[in-house]
């Protein structure tokens, strides 16, 4: 399959997941899982900076959309797409990727999938929740969120991701 | 000029950044001192789209507990409409579940409507909390006021009294007027003192007005059946067209005004 058009299928099934589904969620009122971040996860490694940057604003901003909070998942998910370079860095130490063209948790290993995907959602999520209050004032109410919401996020992002990888075998 | 291409080629993903967050928090402080913000509003009609192919498509996963949602309230509103059934007259009052003022169901039991000075007797009396000069009233409209009572029995000046006189108002101009009844046709009364430059045409409503103190504001009074603009008074008259039909008259509710005493002590400190 064409590799664009499968990145705009991920980016459509990915947004509806969220808006439609894991929105829906509510634990306690104090979880909110995201998962639609694993667009921007599973991006190629070749793929140019900046175009990691806007791709990330217009899915975050797609999402804000649909929750009419325009800005804030955009900038969220923009930040986390800025990062995302250095944190491949950071966990791959020396570690070549010669034959592996996007992040995979077939050829990557869940270990370090498993970092990958922290990493990422704990800067998403610290920048999404704070961005939502807006202000300092309500920290510890904000950092309970996070606390609470980041294990759910990464829990179903892994699940994604597991999903992928089998479909990936079959072929 | 140079330089200041290669500067931006150089640090082309952090300008980038900077600017796509500069715009996120833009949109974000707009958003939060408007209501909406303009962007999301005009792709509200897309975003409500996919929401409700959403809700459809999760409406039939719904059916069976919609179904069960439906079938309480069903019976919830049946019991509701228990207590409104008046089992003794058959119909269902309404004008119950005020909190402003407690309607009382009463039955006629005299009327006449061929008198100069006519009046109604109804079946509750002050064992019911009838009071003198509450208001009465049909499902149709206004019916008069309790002039009378007595243990079991209410008498009632009706509309159709040559000394009764409504305040009105008329619906469209907010135009305060009275109604008197003209003592020949108990289906028509007269208001003569509409101001000149209100013009009416048939069919235009005519409500009780809050300056009556007898009736509570906007009960239906009558619809205009003839305007009659006047050249030589001051004042324009219209014939109105009673809503209430005193010759068929049987049901009617009296009003028990909850504020009255409020009002009345607040009156008569005035004075």
């Amino acid at each position: 399959m064409n590799k664009t058009v499968l990145q705009i299928i991920r980016f459509v099934v990915l947004v509806l997941l969220q808006v439609l589904v894991i929105n829906h969620i509510r634990l306690g009122g104090y979880v909110h899982p995201y998962i639609y971040l694993v667009f921007v996860m599973l991006l190629p490694f070749s793929t140019p900076k900046w175009q990691l940057l806007v791709l990330g604003f217009a899915l975050g901003l797609t999402v804000d959309l649909f929750t009419g909070t325009p800005g804030l998942h955009a900038g969220a998910t923009t930040l986390m797409a800025f990062s995302r370079p250095s944190i491949i860095k950071l966990i791959s130490g020396n570690q070549k990727f010669e034959n592996i063209t996007e992040p995979n948790i077939g050829q990557l290993g869940g270990l370090w999938f498993f970092r990958y995907t922290l990493f990422l959602v704990l800067i998403h999520h610290f920048a999404l929740f704070f961005l939502e209050s807006f202000s300092f004032r309500l920290f510890g109410q904000v950092l309970l969120r996070i606390l609470l919401s980041v294990p759910v996020s990464i829990f179903l992002i892994m699940m994604i991701m597991f999903i992928f990888k089998s479909e990936k075998k079959r072929e | 000029m140079n330089n200041l291409r290669r500067f931006i080629l150089k640090y082309h993903f952090v300008i980038l950044f900077i600017l796509l967050e500069v715009i996120s928090i833009l949109l974000l402080a707009n958003s939060q001192r408007f209501h909406r913000n303009r962007l999301v509003n005009t792709t509200n009609d897309a975003v409500g789209k996919v929401y409700e192919w959403s809700s459809e498509v999760s409406n039939y996963f719904r059916l069976n507990n919609a179904n069960k949602q439906l079938a309480e309230e069903n019976a919830m509103l049946r019991q509701q409409l228990s207590v409104v059934y008046d089992t003794t007259t058959c119909t269902y009052d309404i004008t119950k579940g005020d909190t402003l003022f407690k309607y009382i169901p009463a039955q006629v039991v005299n009327n006449s409507t061929n008198q100069v000075n006519n009046y109604i007797i109804i079946n509750k009396g002050s064992l019911d909390g009838i009071e003198r000069d509450m208001s009465v009233i049909s499902t149709d409209g206004i019916v008069g006021v309790v002039t009378d009572v007595s243990r079991h029995y209410a008498s009632i000046m009706s509309l159709l009294h040559s000394k009764c006189v409504v305040g009105v108002r008329i619906k469209q101009s907010q135009e305060l007027a009275s109604l008197k009844w003209e003592t020949n046709n108990y289906r028509y009364g007269m208001v003569e003192d509409i101001p000149t430059h209100i013009l009416l045409e048939k069919g235009d409503t005519i409500l009780t007005s809050s300056h009556s103190y007898i009736f509570p504001e906007d009960l239906m009074v009558g619809t205009v059946e003839e305007f009659y603009p006047t050249a030589v008074d001051a004042l324009n008259k219209a014939k109105v067209r009673f809503a209430t039909d005193f010759a068929t008259l049987r049901h009617v509710y009296v009003i028990k005004d909850l504020h009255k005493p409020e009002l009345d002590s607040l009156k008569a400190r005035l004075q």
